[in-house]
């Protein structure tokens, strides 16, 4: 800003903290010059849900790329390129009319960046990751996505080592559809197992 | 009013939720995990990780990113004295 007179907002505590850590890990010859930018820029605008929807999309117009993908998530998700920090150990997990999967990490948050980029606010809290284990099928409903009583839940908790991913079912009446069209209908929340298509 | 749509913007994982980061502050702490993780574990995560969950179990209500924060604060003490070579 070059208004005259223009104060910036003194940095509250947390970032005043962030600063330090930032001094200190760049001093130790940790953080290359433009690491934060890159890093920052790579989540912002690459790595994100929308390469989970080509995943699924994917899946769903190739029954060898399923059976790939569902046996080895991993090297069936480094096909289409995405890979990388906390994609090392990919797990996916098929809905079918009757099991509807859904990934919560207990602990922290612990998620599949490569194919849906970081966690949203929500799937970080605690009441989210308390009461799926308790109760999913009360908190799914309250959620917006209301299960029958028939329909399994299976809750997959992520580990140290392995990130799941939903593979939703395709919804009816889209035979005719691309690829991308696919690619497009494939919602975040569905790969979390927080939604149905 | 609405901002004009840019073709960056819809390149954004918001299509599909919210932005990855609501501050400057939270892109630099996360940012500044991956550096240790990448330049002071070798890729190693795991770490970090157990930081972040004691973090969170120290202060459940706090603030996700404070949480984040306090857990490289603590990971960053267990680093040795001398620079990395």
């Amino acid at each position: 800003m070059s208004v005259r007179g223009y104060h910036p907002a003194p940095a509250s505590p947390v970032e005043q903290r962030v600063a330090a850590l930032e001094a200190l890990l760049t001093e130790r010859g940790l953080v290359p010059a433009g690491f934060i930018e890159e890093i920052t820029r790579r989540y912002e605008s690459e790595i994100g849900p929308m390469n989970g929807t080509k995943v699924v999309a994917r899946a769903w117009v190739d029954p060898q790329y399923k059976q790939r993908l569902l046996a080895d998530g991993t090297a069936a998700i480094a096909e289409l390129g995405f890979g990388g920090p906390e994609g090392d150990h990919m797990v996916v997990v098929e809905n079918t009319p009757g099991i509807h999967n859904v990934i919560v990490c207990t602990l922290c948050s612990c998620y599949p960046w490569p194919v849906l980029g970081l966690p949203p606010a929500w799937y970080k809290d605690p009441p989210y990751r308390a009461r799926l284990v308790r109760e999913p099928r009360t908190l799914l409903a309250e959620m917006g996505c209301p299960l029958p009583d028939d329909v399994e839940i299976r809750v997959w908790d992520s580990s140290a080592e392995v990130r799941y991913l939903v593979l939703p079912e395709r919804p009816p009446g889209t035979e005719g559809m691309t690829e991308a069209e696919l690619a497009d209908l494939v919602t975040r929340d569905s790969m979390i197992g927080a939604a149905r298509l | 009013m609405s901002a004009p749509l840019s073709l960056s913007d819809l390149d954004l994982p918001r299509r599909n939720g919210e932005l990855a980061f609501d501050a400057p502050w939270q892109s630099t702490v996360f940012a500044l995990a991956a550096a240790v993780i990448e330049h002071a574990f070798g890729g190693d995560r795991e770490p970090f990780r157990q930081q972040l969950i004691a973090a969170i179990a120290a202060q459940p209500g706090r603030p996700y990113w404070e949480s984040w924060t306090a857990a490289l604060e603590a990971l960053a003490q267990t680093l040795p004295d001398r620079p990395m070579p």
